[in-house]
């Protein structure tokens, strides 16, 4: 179709009727039902949110941030990862790579439009954001850099993915390589937020602004066996093994890394029982969703990879299923872990406990709609399968 | 607890006591009644002050007894703000959190707003809606449901005793005192001091004349016992005291069985065994004269039955050895803490003053003061002040003779019962077993609920119901509102001015309050009750008298009904008919001149040489009086130690400070003995409804042994039942171990009953309920700390 | 234009609360046990009953630190958090979006959300109420029943606070964290 000067190929078919039109087998009815049922939690959420604002959360004082914060951390890394998995083929030209690169680059635009949904109905006053972000912004401000980057990078995303489209490659992988830089720059700003903040020992440092690549990276890839393993319906022709293996193979390497770095990060924690960063890192692997990240996102996969070295996609497939859960606990972790220990020890009131490990359930209102911001990125995913092709061109 | 009130909510008012009569209850019904009142109120709970025009109105604190001066800040008919009034020297130019908090009192959407009479049966909480003349009219004839008083005096031949009357500390106290005890002429009065300070204030003014201020500026060591001044907030003790504490210059230590505040402020904490202090006092004293370490000169001079006194110590042997198994005290720390009290400069044994913890209370002030004495440190800097007397004489009232009037009756027990305001204890209890020799038939309370002061709230409750009538004047709901037949709504202090108080000690003053705001919503100040109230009853009331009143038959054919009514003092509203503005100025002018009633009306304060004394030194401190102009001496060689009182022992009460084991302190295993005191942030039972105190403290919790109540797997915020052999109540739990293992605490004042005080209905426990009602023998005065309670978890 | 401070006599306080209360009536602060500007901190003494430890026991007045290098300001992506003539830290509720970064980066727990603007609020030294009228003194300073906090201009050298800190020990909170905080804790 046409839009002025712009021309964007879109499938002959597409119509209400072609987005209606899948194979009715069991898993295709679960899934479409659960995403039109996390679609209504979405309006649920967000209708529970506009008449009681920011009390429809669970969110307090020693907690301002919540479960909303966790999952858009979690779909700005799955849109990195997207975007680094998408510009292996189209910008640095590996070969075995290209064939993902149409569809990982419309996965990141879809996942970063999912997290923006999701964060805006956690920032209390989005408009607010708009203007005064432009007008008067704090430049030394972790969030103010990712904000901005963000927008850059989806800028970018789109742009290169229109070129994508058209078949123009040499505009697209222009386009792909700014709009990789800036995601990276966006993402370690994301990772600075947490990393700047001195009053927080267990997260300040050079840590999660590094290693947030890392992440992005592994759950980029993740991503892309599940797209693949959809795709062709775990029934992979030759190329897209040689592909995905080559995956596998990077991403055993990976979590590798990622098992070292968080080894170390917790045990010069823990060492020597610096107050504020020991007992915390402490409270931190006594707790379930810790065990909940590296169980699902590392070992797991791990074990699959290092069974046959990547071969075998289809389980593949599975353990990247469990990585994106045990992700999203990564994510979660780390939004928690942060403000887990208090800022000041002392009660306020005489009839109270002291204070000790600050409590933290989402509510249903920040469950809903986080679900609904999942459910939102699958059906704009889907839409677009419908959409577009977003198979390589030949 | 997340508290935003709508102007709707607070229009509404939330007497969820079921009122008929007149008016529904719709927002714009109350809006008009309010407009009438000239108030406006406030749309939030707490208004932001503004840079806009405002008044600044000299008032004075009524959330306490300590009448802090304030200046209230008024912006468009709304108090937004309570400031410190820097020219009071009394209050030091501060104001404490309930000082604050005022505001809230004021605006408190539970208040009372209109008069009301009982239509229903007494307790269930039908009320109508009356004008003030039907009020008035009611508490004259009665109605269907209750007699009025003319009735019942005219059934009890106009024996005036059967009225009886409670009032509530305050600057309008003593009008109403003059109001009902001496111009309608009953003697059967209770107010707080029974239930309160009475033994403590004794014991001090008959050992040595009268209760003294510290100067806690030139004093260098104090032994502080049972007084919490962190939490239990006097002027200006509190804050002088701890600006010299821990180090600082006034080495202090702390005697107290729980670790209060003012034990954390301390130099030494010594836990003591309630009820013993006298125990400890006396061994103490034994020390002191074993060593010889007295100001033997001083007592020569200003001791009576000294040589008897020291005599009397020795020989009965108060070592502190012996005190030890008594008050829990190590016998060392005992002679270390004499010794150290009279090797130092200026010490202070702090007199304290409040509840009685145990029977041997008189005892015990008298053995401080004489303790305090022996040090020499009295009537001088850095000592017990005597100071000046106050400033303003005493008003003349014309009494009537009620010739037909019987005495005051509750006196069984007691040793020297009190004139004046008796015992709230004996006589309700007397009347209660029938041993009362004429019939208490009608209770007038003011500013007084005592469903909640007075210990054994069953006996209290029951004493009420036995009223023909109960009429309760007040600002709240309150449980002893909710057992009156008439309710008359007060304004609040914020709505009026007061009659105008002097203050002596030290640096004498004057303060006067003025209203920041009308009265609102249908309310009027004591004052206007008085007078109209005067009016109502003085003819109906003559008229009885007349009927009964031999004497005043005599008068009457001599003089004249009219004349006899004028002089005889019969015009029950005469003291109040000038109205209190312009009184104030009468007296003010009359004793200081003109000019200090435009000081006073402008500032809220006077006292001679005031614009010339008055100097602000720095940002926090002011000069009030220049040091050189302070009286730190001012008895000089009329001052009197009486050691030993012979005319005590008329009453059975021993002349001189004598131990005995009754009062040893045991409490039966698996049970604890409950303790009393004050937290900061409330004044007794006045403060549980106010929205702003209730975030800081949002219940009352027992504070129970952290040890003990890991034995009885009780956790913090667990409910637990409380069971005295009177009562029983369910609170939650606060283990700590700030408290004994086999001692329990809990703050006074919540629990109510009432359903027309939203925050504070239901709200925690109320100690009257379990708290027995035993007495001390000197005055009657209620003892608080001999109760023993078991616990469970409920 | 100064630079405003505090200088707190904490060994004075006796935890009464009335710097809370008298915060909360001056400012219209919303009521609610979580929504305070200013706040006492106390802890329970250590030990068992009877031997408790005093020297344990804090009163420890806190509030918004007004830091020279206040993290929050550094975090706010709007600007919202600013510092005003007297480097005072502000919080202008017209251009804070409540992303809550402030919150987390403030390592005094000063912020909390006021809920009737949905925007992050705090201690402001009373600049828009009492020193925008001229008065020279906090609604906690005027309170105090024993008188433990000094307000006052830290560059004016004749200022109450600036003698009482050349003359007297202080320390600062959690000061290895580099914020140079403006309130001042004597010893």
């Amino acid at each position: 179709m046409k839009i002025g000067p712009l021309n964007i190929p879109i499938k002959e078919d597409f119509s209400l009727k072609s987005i209606l039109d899948f194979e009715r087998t069991p898993i295709n009815m679960v899934l479409a039902v659960s995403v039109l049922a996390m679609l209504a939690m979405l309006l649920l959420g967000v209708g529970n949110y506009l008449i009681h604002s920011h009390h429809a959360y669970n969110v307090t004082r020693e907690h301002p941030w919540g479960l909303m914060i966790a999952v858009y951390i979690f779909f700005v890394v799955s849109s990195t990862g997207f975007c680094i998995v998408g510009s292996l083929g189209d910008v640095f030209g590996f070969k075995d790579f290209t064939m993902i690169s149409k569809r990982a680059i419309f996965g990141s635009i879809v996942t970063i439009m999912a997290g923006f949904t999701v964060i805006a109905f956690e920032i209390g006053h989005p408009v607010t954001m708009l203007i005064y972000n432009v007008l008067t912004p704090g430049l030394t401000s972790a969030i103010w850099w990712m904000g901005t980057l963000y927008g850059l990078y989806l800028t970018f995303m789109i742009i290169e993915f229109y070129f994508l489209l058209n078949n123009d490659m040499k505009k697209a992988k222009i386009f792909g390589l700014t709009g990789l830089l800036v995601g990276l720059a966006a993402h370690s700003n994301l990772g600075s937020v947490f990393g700047f903040l001195n009053a927080r020992t267990i997260s300040q440092g050079v840590y999660y602004p590094t290693y947030f690549i890392l992440t992005a990276f592994i759950t980029g890839i993740f991503l892309s066996f599940i797209v693949m393993g959809f795709r062709y319906k775990l029934n992979f022709d030759d190329k897209t093994k040689k592909l995905l293996e080559g995956l596998a193979k990077i991403q055993g390497l990976l979590i590798s890394i990622l098992i070292f770095f968080m080894t170390w990060k917790l045990l010069t924690d823990m060492y020597g029982g610096m107050p504020n960063r020991a007992e915390v890192a402490h409270h931190i692997i006594h707790s379930t969703p810790f065990y909940a990240e590296v169980i699902l996102a590392m070992i797991i996969p791990l074990l699959v990879i290092l069974k046959d070295f990547g071969r075998s996609p289809v389980l593949m497939f599975w353990a990247s299923l469990s990585g994106m859960v045990g992700i999203f606990f990564m994510r979660y972790n780390l939004v928690h872990d942060t403000q887990v220990k208090p800022l000041q020890m002392m009660k306020h009131r005489e009839y109270q406990l002291p204070p000790e490990w600050i409590h933290y359930f989402p509510s249903a209102t920040e469950i809903m709609i986080s679900l609904g911001g999942l459910g939102l990125c699958i059906a704009l995913y889907y839409v677009g399968t419908k959409a577009f092709n977003l198979d390589e061109e030949h | 607890m997340q508290v935003e009130m709508s102007r709707r909510r607070f229009l509404q008012g939330g007497v969820a006591m079921s009122v008929v009569g007149g008016t529904t209850f719709s927002a714009t019904n109350l809006f008009a009644s309010h407009e009438e009142s000239h108030g406006s109120v406030p749309t939030t709970i707490t208004t932001k002050t503004s840079t806009g025009k405002a008044e600044e109105v000299p008032v004075l604190c009524g959330m306490c007894v300590n009448k802090c001066a304030a200046f209230a800040r008024v912006e468009e008919g709304v108090i937004t703000k309570l400031n410190p009034n820097p020219y009071f020297p009394k209050s030091r130019n501060m104001l404490c959190p309930r000082g604050n908090a005022g505001i809230q009192t004021t605006y408190d959407p539970d208040r009372l707003k209109y008069p009301m009479i009982r239509i229903g049966e007494r307790g269930d909480g039908k009320y109508k809606r009356v004008s003030w003349d039907e009020a008035y009219d009611a508490i004259v004839n009665g109605t269907d449901k209750f007699k009025g008083l003319k009735q019942i005096l005219d059934e009890e031949k106009d024996n005036r005793a059967t009225i009886g009357y409670a009032n509530g500390e305050g600057l309008s106290k003593e009008g109403f005192e003059v109001l009902i005890g001496q111009k309608m002429g009953t003697p059967n009065y209770v107010d707080e001091v029974s239930i309160c300070l009475e033994t403590a204030g004794g014991g001090f003014f008959s050992t040595i004349g009268t209760y003294p201020e510290i100067d806690f500026e030139h004093a260098d060591y104090q032994i502080i016992a049972g007084a919490n001044r962190a939490e239990a907030i006097i002027t200006p003790d509190t804050m002088d005291m701890f600006k010299y504490t821990k180090g600082r210059g006034l080495k202090t230590i702390c005697i107290d069985p729980r670790f209060t505040n003012t034990a954390a402020k301390s130099d030494k904490w010594l836990p003591i065994n309630p009820g013993t202090d006298l125990a400890f006092v006396l061994a103490l004293t034994w020390v002191v004269f074993k060593e010889n370490l007295q100001n033997e000169e001083f007592m020569k001079k200003h001791g009576v039955g000294y040589e008897e006194y020291k005599q009397h110590i020795l020989s009965h042997k108060y070592t502190p050895e012996w005190a030890e198994p008594i008050c829990g005290i190590k016998a060392k720390e005992i002679y270390t803490i004499a010794r150290e009290f009279m090797d130092a400069e200026s010490p202070i044994y702090y007199p304290g003053r409040r509840s009685v913890f145990s029977p041997n209370d008189y005892q015990l002030r008298r053995a401080m003061a004489i303790f305090q004495a022996l040090s020499g440190n009295m009537d001088k800097k850095g000592g017990y002040i005597f100071g000046n007397r106050g400033l303003l004489p005493a008003e003349y009232v014309k009494q009537p003779i009620y010739q037909n009037t019987k005495e005051r009756f509750d006196t069984e027990g007691i040793a020297f019962p009190t004139l004046k305001s008796g015992s709230w204890i004996v006589f309700r209890n007397m009347v209660l077993e029938g041993k009362n020799p004429y019939p208490v038939r009608a209770m007038l309370m003011r500013k007084h609920n005592p469903m909640m002061s007075v210990p054994n709230t069953t006996k209290t409750r029951a004493f009420l119901e036995k009223m023909d009538l109960n009429v309760v004047i007040d600002i709240l709901p309150t449980d002893t509102a909710m057992l009156a037949d008439v309710i008359l709504p007060e304004a609040s202090y914020l709505e009026r001015m007061s009659p105008v108080k002097s203050y002596g000690f030290l640096e004498p003053s004057v303060v006067m309050r003025q209203a920041a705001i009308e009265p609102l919503f249908e309310t009027r100040t004591p004052e206007v009750i008085f007078k109209e109230l005067g009016e109502k009853l003085s003819k109906p009331l003559f008229e009885v008298s007349k009927k009964h009143d031999v004497a005043l038959q005599e008068l009457i054919k001599e003089k004249g009904e009219k004349v006899a009514f004028e002089e005889g003092g019969y015009n029950l509203a005469e003291p109040f008919e000038k109205p209190i503005e312009e009184r104030n100025e009468e007296i003010i002018s009359e004793v200081f001149g003109e000019k200090a009633w435009e000081i006073i009306k402008e500032k809220g304060v006077y006292y001679p040489h005031m614009e010339e004394y008055h100097k602000q030194l720095s940002p926090n401190d002011f000069q009030y009086y220049p040091k050189n102009k302070r009286k730190y001496t001012s008895r000089g060689d009329s001052l009197k130690i009486v050691c030993k009182n012979d005319s005590l022992t008329s009453g059975g009460i021993d002349a001189m400070p004598t131990w005995d084991d009754a009062w040893k302190f045991s409490v039966p295993k698996g049970e604890f003995r409950l303790i009393t005191g004050r937290h900061a942030q409330f004044t007794q039972s006045g403060t549980q409804n106010n929205m702003m105190l209730r975030d800081l403290i949002p219940t009352n919790f027992v504070w129970i042994n952290q040890r003990e109540a890991d034995k009885m797997g009780i956790e913090f915020g667990e409910k637990v039942e409380i069971k005295s052999d009177i009562g029983a109540i369910v609170l939650k739990a606060y283990p700590t171990e700030k408290i004994a293992p086999n001692q329990i605490f809990l703050l006074h004042g919540f629990g109510s009953e009432s359903n027309g005080m939203e925050f504070a209905y239901g709200n925690g426990g109320n100690d009257a309920t379990i708290i027995k009602d035993d007495i001390e023998p000197m005055y009657g005065a209620a003892v608080m700390h001999s109760t023993n309670c078991k616990i469970r978890k409920v | 234009m100064a630079r405003y401070g505090m200088a707190l006599d904490y060994k004075n306080c006796i935890n009464c609360k009335a710097c809370e209360v008298a915060c909360k009536e001056e400012n219209g602060v919303e009521l609610g046990a979580e929504k305070h500007r200013i706040w006492v901190g106390a802890n329970n003494p250590e030990g068992q009953w009877p031997l408790l430890d005093i020297a344990s026991v804090a009163f420890q007045p806190s509030q918004c630190q007004h830091c020279e290098d206040a993290p929050c300001q550094e975090v706010c992506p709007t600007n919202a958090t600013y510092y005003d003539e007297n480097h005072v830290v502000r919080v202008d509720s017209d251009k804070c979006i409540l992303c809550s970064y402030c919150m987390n980066a403030c390592p005094y727990d000063a912020r909390y959300v006021d809920d009737r603007t949905m925007t992050v609020d705090k201690c402001t030294f009373c600049s828009d109420t009492r020193l925008a009228r001229g008065e020279t003194t906090t609604a906690c300073q005027n309170t105090c029943p024993t008188k433990v906090r000094t307000f006052g201009d830290l560059d004016d050298p004749n200022s109450e606070i600036s003698e009482l800190l050349r003359t007297r020990d202080h320390f600062s909170l959690k000061a290895h964290l580099g914020t140079n905080p403006k309130l001042f804790y004597l010893t």
